[in-house]
């Protein structure tokens, strides 16, 4: 006998632990995606579950199922069109009169309800007790009491889920609104089946005749016809002068009166709360004076935990394949006798490509598993409730300031952080500023450039250009909102969940799907970008100086358009290209530009054992460096740090065709144009749009060159040059 | 009276909303309805936001969005 297929979504309100939910009942057969067309996350599992395979579709966390935004549109298209056996509805205990309006929603799209009434102990401790035989009666489906952290009350749901698949046309409802409602929607009914009955084959009755008396049509795809359009106004008209208020007042007032009614029936609170957690720590985290320090501190610890402890294995991943991997392919092709070419083809371009997705494995990981604290315990919520005012100055609201500080260690987990941000307009201006946030790895090329034209000024010329960085976003996103967007202040009204403690299993496992779904998504084309840029180097074949390969050429060609900010020749041109591609390639560029040929790294050979062995051993070495550096951040160990050495025959020809004007011209344009192809294509994935995409490349050259041209010429005029 | 005139620790229920009807619909949602009982729980200085409770959760709304939120004062809930 094959296995029945049964087909559930899973839906519920943000903050009722949905996504922990999912994760218990789906364990490892959990896929994480995005919906099509939009960058909301789509997590799926198939459970093979007492001879029936189930298929879990989890829903956007949405507060309501009648607003025209992604999140809720794609819950609305699934529940209507894909027509799921049934619903998992996960409510929050603690809160459950909110949470019961999507719960009402849902009836009305009539589906069959399995409720889990999670965070069931938090109710039990708040003295909170819920009548679930009466819950069950009044709301015509099923309710199991969970605490899915704890993993209790899995197994009940998923037999719960077989219960009402087997015993479906058990399970309908129908909520009774005030009498002189129903009449008119009966009224419309009849209207629609005479004119279109079609409408009535495919959308839910009752969800289909209030949304039409709503005027909320935007998910019918169908052309409606205009007398079932004309009939709706007019009883909506009749009603709302009848009721004395609008329509949507109307109908949310009325499914409260009856949850407010289904509420008073089943839940009681048996005792007073003895000790308010959360209103404590409130007390602490959002204070008037120590809110800020406090705020400060943690997001220092998340830039220290993130860059300090994922740096060890970046070195390490680094390492293994420059001093491991490519020695050993590289010995390989010219045992089997590979052509020149195509052995570099895949040591420099392929092995070099994968070095730089995999450079950001380990900073997204950590940076995952911080956010994934800040935002299971309820403090990202405090965070931007803090940060609201100052953000509000640039037009934005205060869930946009972490994307941006993180943006100061690596733009492109900063990208991933907007994730957070519901409303596409900040969404997209945020994303639009990041890139504007110094990164750590332009830091290596200001630090080389001070080092050799401003030793007594170094921290001075970084500091200015940190700064402007942050300037040059502010005007952005002012000049944005002003021509671009054009609507009003973006509202900030934000749900502040109770505090409470994620697991380390939930955490580590969240953050290994979403490193995961980096490494296909952007990886791919990131590698592709690498082997782009190799051509581009090493074309036509067998050349043997940068200035005559395809790089070359390109670079002579768009160097005039640097001449007015200072630095117009080909070498300049060229090593701002490689920066396209990752400012950490900046330097090694210009170390092969100015040494005027391309030098094949011819390595030490390896053997494959010895190799895997060094692997190894590097991996033991980053784990204990990691260890250091962790006791470090509290001041318990002292780091010695790394002396890098500098080529000092790059210090002398790039002292030799830089001033110290246009040296900080150079950095100027350094610091805003596009930070690297990895943000690039971030960008694109978190935005799923080539447009927006475009439109951050184009803002982040041209501010760089009108920055450029400012600096280059105020100096000159200063100066008298 | 607007809800971001109130001081912390006072009630209040909400009268009407004056947002853009999608907004509106929104705060409806999430149970902001007329009649509802409000809790100013914190008023933030220099014009930040409010926390505010109604029903079983808490709310952050800026100081400009608190200003649309037309209450009338009570006495606890």
């Amino acid at each position: 006998m094959a296995d029945k297929v049964i087909k559930v979504a899973v839906a519920g309100n943000p903050n009722t632990g949905k996504t922990t939910l999912i994760n218990a009942l789906a364990g490892t057969n959990l896929h994480v995606g995005n919906w099509p067309g939009v960058t909301v996350e789509k997590k799926e599992a198939i459970i093979e579950y007492k001879g029936y395979k189930i298929h879990l579709v989890d829903l956007p966390g949405t507060y309501s199922l009648s607003n025209d935004v992604a999140e809720e549109k794609i819950a609305i298209d699934f529940l209507v069109k894909e027509k799921p056996d049934l619903v998992i509805d996960v409510v929050d205990s603690t809160n459950l009169e909110r949470n019961l309006y999507l719960t009402i929603q849902l009836l009305e799209i009539d589906l069959p309800l399995v409720i889990a009434l999670n965070m069931w102990d938090e109710a039990e401790e708040k003295g909170i007790s819920i009548n679930i035989e009466k819950l069950e009666r009044l709301l015509c489906c099923k309710v199991v009491p969970t605490t899915a952290i704890k993993g209790e009350g899995v197994k009940e749901i998923l037999d719960a889920v077989i219960y009402i698949y087997e015993n479906k046309n058990k399970f309908h409802c129908s909520l009774h609104l005030e009498d002189q409602l129903e009449t008119e929607l009966r009224k419309l009914k009849e209207c629609i089946k005479n004119i279109q009955p079609l409408l009535l084959d495919i959308y839910p009755e009752r969800f289909l005749l209030l949304s039409l008396v709503e005027g909320n049509t935007f998910f019918i795809d169908l052309a409606v016809d205009s007398r079932i359009l004309n009939q709706a106004k007019t009883i909506r008209e009749k009603l709302e002068k009848l009721y004395h208020r609008d329509i949507s007042t109307l109908l949310v007032e009325e499914r409260y009166s009856i949850i407010i009614s289904i509420y008073e029936q089943c839940v009681k609170k048996t005792a007073e709360e003895k000790f308010d957690l959360t209103l404590f720590l409130d007390k602490i985290f959002l204070h008037k004076v120590l809110g800020f320090p406090i705020f400060f501190f943690f997001m220092w610890l998340l830039f220290k935990f993130t860059f300090e402890l994922s740096a060890p294995y970046v070195d390490w991943l680094d390492s293994s394949l420059s001093d491991v991997v490519a020695p050993i392919i590289y010995h390989f092709l010219t045992d089997i006798g590979t052509s020149p070419w195509l052995r570099s083809l895949i040591t420099e371009g392929i092995v070099g490509g994968v070095g730089f997705v995999l450079v950001f494995v380990p900073v997204l990981f950590f940076l995952y598993i911080f956010m994934a604290i800040l935002e299971g315990s309820g403090y990202m919520a405090r965070a931007a409730f803090l940060m609201d005012r100052v953000m509000a100055v640039f037009g934005l609201s205060g869930k946009s300031f972490i994307p941006m500080l993180i943006g100061f260690g690596c733009n492109v987990p900063a990208v991933y952080a907007t994730r957070t941000l519901e409303n596409p307009k900040e969404k997209i201006l945020t994303t639009l500023m990041i890139p504007f946030m110094s990164c750590g790895a332009r830091l290596t090329v200001y630090a080389f450039f001070v080092t050799i034209f401003f030793t007594e000024y170094q921290t001075a010329v970084i500091l200015f250009l940190y700064t402007l960085g942050i300037i040059v976003a502010a005007i952005v996103a002012v000049l944005l909102q002003k021509f671009v967007f054009k609507a009003e202040a973006i509202p900030f009204i934000l749900e502040l969940p109770p505090y409470r403690f994620p697991t380390v299993r939930f955490i580590i496992r969240n953050a290994w799907i979403k490193t995961k779904a980096f490494l296909y998504e952007a990886g791919t084309f990131i590698l592709a970008t690498s082997i782009v840029i190799w051509f581009l180097l090493h074309f036509p074949i067998g050349v043997k100086k940068p200035e005559d390969s395809l790089f070359g050429k390109i670079s002579h060609t768009i160097a005039p358009v640097f001449n007015p900010l200072g630095f117009g020749n080909w070498e300049a041109a060229g090593s701002l290209i490689s920066g396209f591609v990752a400012k950490e390639v900046v330097l090694s560029t210009m170390g092969n530009i100015y040494s005027g040929e391309i030098v094949e790294e011819k390595p030490e050979k390896i053997e494959l054992s010895e190799g895997i062995i060094s692997i190894a051993k590097g991996f033991i070495n980053a784990n204990i460096d990691m260890g250091k550096n962790l006791l470090s951040i509290f001041g318990l160990y002292k780091v010695e740090p790394e002396e890098e050495e500098e080529d000092s025959s790059l210090i002398k020809a790039v002292r030799d065709s830089f001033t110290p004007l246009t040296a900080i011209s150079f950095l100027v344009f350094l610091l805003l144009y596009t930070p690297c192809m990895a943000t690039v294509f971030a960008i694109r994935q978190e935005l799923s749009s080539w447009k927006w995409t475009g439109v951050s490349i184009m803002i982040s050259f041209t501010s760089a060159w009108i920055m450029a041209f400012i600096v280059y010429n105020i100096g000159r005029f200063a100066t008298g040059g | 009276m607007r809800l971001s005139e109130l001081p912390a620790g006072s009630f209040c229920k909400i009268k009407e909303l004056k947002f853009d009807p999608s907004l509106k619909r929104k705060l409806l949602e999430m149970g902001l309805i007329p009649g509802q009982t409000v809790e100013v729980i914190q008023v933030s200085p220099f014009g930040g936001p409010v926390k505010i409770k109604i029903k079983d959760y808490c709310l952050a709304v800026r100081k400009a969005d608190a200003d649309k939120i037309i209450v009338e004062a009570c006495n606890g809930r």
